[in-house]
């Protein structure tokens, strides 16, 4: 196990410093020079050069990106070209305020969707099943942008209960959290369904059953334990979505997350901010994959002793 | 597989989608027809797609063209609404109707635009990466990890958010290249494990170049996983797509798309919602049409998803009388009469046709008979655990003079296990991959409350050890995949002892074993046998490996029993020419030489025919025109030895009332 | 004395056991197969029997190259095959697997399955494509008016028969049958054994018969090499073999396969499973589970040596193996 971890570990790494490399080119490479954003247009060249030096634009790109990396390595990403703001501190302290809103949309979903799904899975087809499914396919048509500024407009205009902006307080999390959920149960409710429903025809259980163990028992243990493992995966998957989806909805219910700021640096082409809001959604999202990994790898034996 | 399927192997049984079939494109589509929900999305998307295509010709309006003087109109059924424009203007005076028609052809073209880059780029290089694997495979599939390691919408956002000017061939670009990895990875995973199915590896060996293989073997059976995931995939970049257009990163304006009409009409909220409302409702429709026509493919491609949760329904109607006529005291287990369907859609198969027999304590009776004799149904309808839709439809299984058909839900659960035990032939599929040997036992152990505290890991060594393992300490802690199948085997029985059955029903155990592990496990159970005085059924399609532990030996085909008696009898003066035949065909190990084996000419018969006749009339080479037209009667030749032929109708011989 | 068809020398396969960090570190080897010598002449069959996980699989994979072989050489006619020279043992040397289900393709029709290698080969000298494909359906016993079916609506035995059909299209000189009737009823394994024995007969072909079970293997093979452990411990022709084994794990194989003749239980003629390939035992490999092991046997491991002529044993007491196990001098 703890090889594994290990091994885990030097993959993620590597991940990571691929994505910053990926990124930092990426975004230099697009044409558009963030001097001549920054500045009011028909300023003069003199005066862009001039912003340029101090952005470090005007260099060569293998220098800014080796500039780049040992600013990293000593743990500054730069300040932002908007505003001089810290980069590093301005991103670490959006982050909370996204995983808040993720985690407690990631619970609810799985805490809706597990007893469902396995409810749904017991009989396919019968009326539970098909409601389930129907109520899924229209949450999974319904794109999370629209619902929201539904959720806002009925919430928190013409009722008045929830406040549609910013992060004041519990109420504020009501409705940027139900449109997460409602965008988030139906992959998951269909996932716990197929894979309850694949694991109740292994011959296991077949096997289990004709020891007589109990039907409570062959649940809660034998299919439950197995089920689990490809579950895992796809929470994994949708809490990447979180982060990245996050962006939306950040911006509809104008949440201090870093969706929002990766919005905005981007529209301001802030590049060190665009690098900042990037690097740490990639280190966010590369630790979940390596939680993932570990628990795939605690869950599963074949995994876990090859 | 030697396993006696539910279904028989016979000729179109398997065509609805069983028997791991792929079935071609025309098949797909014939099965998408008969799903109504299915169908309804697909005509439902196809609509929607002519709509947006043919918009030039159908939309009123001009997309582009402004009319100040009618703007901010309401849709044409509230007050002040005009039916020139049904669905009213926007704030520069177009019409929103026009708007959403042109807006479809952006999303659409742009959305299936992106699944075809995406398709086209993870099929290549999914198709390199298995296919060539090495090197080139670990490049393509860890740059796939990093770009899933991110997430790669917000990537797509800062380039578009950067380009100067964005196209549809920009945003089909982008969106197709931030779906490439979720294809390369299935058409991958697909292509391992084509290309090392038994079929590529023969073609390979035939001489088939590479891509022959690839092209001839793989190709086909990979596609058709891409159907549901490319339809979903669809769905999605219709609402990225608009999504796009909603930050301002969609099609360059003034372009209408969905998403873009949406924007606007988020502006002007309060004054007019139905501009924000209306393309909401275009998306949702679309993706959910798009939707329920993926689900309905995944369904075709994937048929064991409606297969539920075991549900058992105990036989409700009363017993025979000549079974309570029967009873004897001395039979553990009596079989009576007992007839077993499969209802299905080409025709009910009637897998187990009056079938009688009895297994008397410390016996062990032998079931004999080809894939598809009915033997196996027989075993698990003992047990009662007969798959839906398959069930008991008449005749008794009395276990200790109670009625194992007609016992309720509960009571069967107590004797599942304590009174009946039950080994399959697939050991490594029937123990729990993920839980130790050792948890499985103590399970068990402590289900039958047969030990308790540190009891329960001594009675687990010691139910090991009874099975000849040589360190059962180390198999307590392995979990079965890292058993062989003969250990697996011998876990499974260990399993069974526990509770120490009455009566053992042993289906297949050992023909997925070597000979020399078969040899130790029927020793293993003969000691069994002499020390619990277990009562087994033993399943198996050989006569001569029946004969090794059987002391009676009962003869399936077609689903009845044909002929049954004490194994010496059977063994040396068989009656039935199919059993003459079976014994024929296994005498082998002295048959080396010049001359032929004793084959049976043609093939098991279709089930779900009932013939007049004997069943096995038309392989049978004695055969007679009365077996064609009446079923042959059952006949005691010798005290226990029946046979069910015409053959033998003597005025000598006793006929048997059925 | 004329060339073999077939020579394999010195034939060795192994695999590294890889782990570490990256698991690029080689920490082992398994020897899958280890210095094989067979022979086999135009029309003969030879048996090569042994447990699961004895090598004999991979002889075949390696025969066939479509596994490289570690070590060790493949003669077709006296003519070494290498890497780039495959093309003429594709064409000579066919194989049919053991499992019905998977070895057709799916989607393909029996016509177009049987079609394959003719297609990649070119066609029979004066026959065209179709006329071969009906040709051979006839022989392997099918109506060639299922031709255009697929291969989920035929039995198993048939399916079988459509795998033989295709390995016979290009007239090959060698089949090899792998396990290719272990996973059919008895009664349906005589009609396809008889097959087998019929196409031989008329088309001379040579059987390379790979099984776990001697029994089936002795009733088709001229000559059965026993496999243990990636080796060859017993080598001969079948009769003789089967009459008198000169290998104590023979004995073992003959005694295991239940017969009508000997309704007894069955004795326990073996005793634990094969040791792993990755760690083989000192000495003989088979000496742990031999009834007859003396000290010499823990110590030095037998070379496979003539005993008797035309018989070849791996045996330290070949000569003195009895024909029943049970009876041996322990």
């Amino acid at each position: 196990m703890l090889a594994f971890a290990l091994q885990r570990t030097a993959q993620m790494a590597l991940v990571i410093f691929g994505v910053i490399t990926l990124t930092f080119f990426a975004i230099r490479l697009v044409p558009g020079d963030p001097a001549r954003l920054m500045e009011p247009p028909g300023t003069p060249e003199s005066v862009l050069d001039l912003t340029r030096q101090k952005l470090g634009t005007d260099k060569p790109l293998s220098r800014q990106y080796l500039d780049f990396l040992s600013q990293l390595a000593r743990g500054d990403m730069g300040t932002s070209f908007r505003g001089g703001r810290p980069v590093a501190s301005t991103v670490l302290e959006s982050v909370p305020n996204t995983l808040a809103l993720g985690a407690i949309s990631m619970a609810i979903t799985t805490l809706v969707a597990f007893p469902l799904g396995i409810a749904a899975s017991r009989k396919p087809n019968g009326w539970l099943d098909r409601a389930t499914l129907a109520l899924s396919s229209i949450a999974q048509a319904t794109p999370g942008f629209w619902l929201g500024v539904m959720l806002a407009l009925l919430f928190a205009v013409n009722l008045r209960w929830f406040p549609a902006i910013g992060n004041a307080g519990w109420k504020s999390y009501v409705l940027p959290v139900a449109t997460l959920v409602i965008s988030l149960f139906p992959l998951q409710i269909r996932a716990v369904r197929q894979a309850f429903i694949e694991t109740m025809g292994e011959g296991f259980v077949r096997a289990a059953r004709a020891r007589g163990l109990s039907e409570r028992r062959l649940l809660g243990v034998h299919i439950t334990k197995v089920a689990a493992i490809p579950l895992i995966t796809i929470i994994g998957l949708q809490a990447g979505y979180v982060l990245g989806g996050a962006i939306v909805i950040e911006s509809i219910f104008n949440w201090p997350g870093i969706g929002n700021l990766t919005l905005q640096a981007i529209s301001q082409r802030d590049f060190p901010m665009i690098q900042g809001t990037v690097l740490i959604t990639a280190v966010v999202f590369t630790l979940i994959n390596f939680f993932v990994d570990l628990t795939y790898a605690a869950l599963d034996p074949r995994v876990r002793l090859r | 597989m030697i396993a006696d399927p539910t279904l028989p192997e016979t000729t179109t049984v398997a065509s609805s989608a069983g028997a791991g079939a792929q079935p071609s494109l025309r098949r797909l589509m014939g099965e998408i027809r008969q799903r109504k929900v299915a169908t309804a999305g697909l005509l439902v998307f196809l609509a929607i797609l002519l709509i947006a295509l043919l918009a030039p010709l159908l939309a009123p309006h001009e997309p582009l063209k402004q009319n100040l003087g009618d703007n901010f109109l309401p849709p044409a059924w509230k007050d002040g609404g005009d039916w020139t424009y049904p669905f009213g203007t926007d704030p520069l005076g177009r019409d929103i109707l026009t708007r959403l028609m042109y807006g479809a052809r952006s999303s659409l073209i742009i959305s299936i635009g992106a699944v075809f880059v995406g398709l086209a780029i993870g099929l290549v290089t999914g198709l390199v990466a298995g296919f060539y694997g090495g090197f080139l495979d670990t490049t393509l599939m860890r740059l796939g990890d990093i770009q899933l390691a991110f997430p790669f919408v917000l990537f797509a956002i800062a380039i578009l958010a950067v380009s100067p000017n964005r196209t549809v061939w920009h945003l089909m670009a982008v969106l197709g290249i931030s779906s490439w990895v979720i294809y390369a990875r299935v058409v991958r995973s697909r292509v391992l494990s084509e290309r090392n199915k038994d079929y590529a590896r023969a073609a390979q060996a035939v001489g088939a170049s590479r891509w022959r293989v690839l092209r001839r073997y793989v190709l086909p059976n990979v596609w058709q996983a891409m159907v549901p995931i490319a339809l979903l995939n669809l769905a999605y970049f219709v609402v990225v797509e608009s999504l796009l257009s909603f930050i301002a990163l969609g099609l360059s304006p003034p372009n209408p798309s969905w998403g873009s009409i949406r924007a606007d009409g988020r502006q002007y909220m309060m004054v007019d919602p139905w501009m924000a409302l209306l393309p909401g409702f275009a998306i949702v429709i679309t993706v959910l049409a798009i939707g329920l026509a993926a689900d309905g493919f995944a369904d075709i491609l994937d048929p064991k998803l409606t297969q539920g949760a075991f549900q058992r329904q105990p036989l409700t109607s009363s017993m025979p009388d000549s079974t309570i006529a029967e009873e004897s005291e001395n039979d553990l287990l009596q079989v009576r009469n007992v007839c077993i369907d499969y209802p299905a859609k080409s025709g009910t198969v009637h897998a187990v046709r009056d079938v009688s027999l009895d297994v008397a304590p410390a016996e062990v009776v032998g079931i004999v008979g080809e894939s598809g004799s009915g033997k196996s149904t027989l075993g698990l309808a003992i047990m009662q655990l007969l798959d839906a839709p398959g069930r008991v439809t008449d005749g008794a299984l009395l276990f200790e003079g109670a009625d194992l058909a007609r016992a309720s839900n509960k009571r069967m659960n107590q004797i599942r296990g304590r009174g009946i035990g039950m080994i399959f032939q697939d050991p490594g599929n029937s123990l729990n991959p993920v839980l130790t040997v050792g948890y499985q036992l103590a399970e068990v152990i402590r289900a039958n409350r047969a030990a308790s505290g540190d009891g329960i890991r001594t009675l687990a060594r010691q139910s090991l050890a009874a099975m000849n393992i040589a360190d059962p300490d180390r198999v307590l802690r392995a979990y079965p995949f890292q058993l062989s199948g003969g250990m697996q085997q011998r876990v499974m029985i260990a399993l069974a002892m526990i509770a120490k059955p009455r009566l053992l029903i042993l289906d297949e155990p050992t023909s997925a074993l070597d000979v020399t592990t078969q040899a130790q496990l029927l020793a293993e159970l003969e000691s069994l046998r002499a020390e619990h005085r277990t009562s087994m059924l033993f399943i198996s399609h050989d006569i001569a490996l029946l004969a090794q532990i059987a002391s009676r030996i009962v003869v399936m085909y077609a689903g009845q029993v044909i002929e049954s008696g004490p194994r010496d009898t059977v063994v040396a003066n068989p009656l039935h020419p199919y059993t003459r035949a079976l014994i024929g065909a296994v005498e082998r190990v002295d048959a080396a030489g010049e001359e032929r084996l004793e084959a049976i000419a043609g093939d098991p018969p279709d089930l779900r025919i009932v013939q007049p006749g004997c069943p096995f009339a038309p392989r049978c080479p004695l055969v007679m025109d009365r077996c064609w037209t009446v079923a042959p009667p059952r006949i005691a030749r010798e005290p226990g030895h029946e046979v069910a032929c015409h053959l033998y109708e003597s005025p000598g011989s006793k006929e048997i009332a059925a | 004395m004329s060339v073999p068809l077939l020579q394999v020398e010195h034939l060795s396969k192994h695999y590294p056991i890889r782990s570490g960090l990256l698991g690029r570190r080689a920490t082992g080897t398994v020897r899958a197969l280890d210095d094989v010598w067979v022979t086999l002449e135009q029309g003969e069959t030879l048996g090569v029997v042994g447990e699961s996980g004895c090598g004999k699989s991979t002889l075949a994979r390696t025969m066939l190259w479509l596994d490289e072989p570690t070590g060790g050489s493949v003669r077709f006619r006296g003519e070494t095959i290498g890497k780039n020279d495959l093309a003429t043992l594709r064409k000579e040397f066919q194989i049919v697997f053991q499992d019905p289900y998977t070895s057709l393709p799916p989607r393909m029709r029996v016509r177009d399955i049987v079609a394959d290698p003719l297609e990649i080969h070119g066609p029979v000298d004066g026959e065209t494509i179709p006329q071969t494909v009906e040709r051979l359906l006839r022989e392997v016993g099918l109506d060639p008016a299922r031709a255009g079916q697929y291969p989920f609506q035929f039995s198993g035995g048939q399916r079988q028969r459509i795998g033989i059909a295709r390995a016979l299209a290009v007239n090959p000189a060698v089949v090899c049958l792998d396990e290719s009737v272990s996973a059919l009823d008895v009664s349906v394994q005589a009609q396809v054994l008889n097959l087998l024995r019929d196409l031989q007969q008329r088309h001379g072909l040579a059987y390379l018969f790979i099984s776990h079970d001697l029994s089936v293997v002795r009733y088709l093979s001229d000559r059965i090499a026993v496999m243990y452990l990636g080796r060859i411990v017993e080598e001969g022709p079948a009769d003789a073999l089967a009459r008198r084994p000169l290998h104590p794990y023979t004995v073992a194989l003959l005694e295991a396969a239940p017969s009508l003749k000997r309704s007894e239980p069955a004795r326990i003629a073996l005793k634990g499973e094969p040791p792993s390939p990755s760690n083989p035992p000192a000495g003989c490999a088979f000496h742990p589970r031999c009834p007859m092991a003396a000290d010499l046997c823990r110590s030095q491991r037998p070379e496979l040596a003539e005993w008797l002529p035309g018989r070849r044993s791996a045996c330290h007491f070949a000569l003195d193996v009895p024909a029943i196990l049970g009876k041996a001098p322990v």
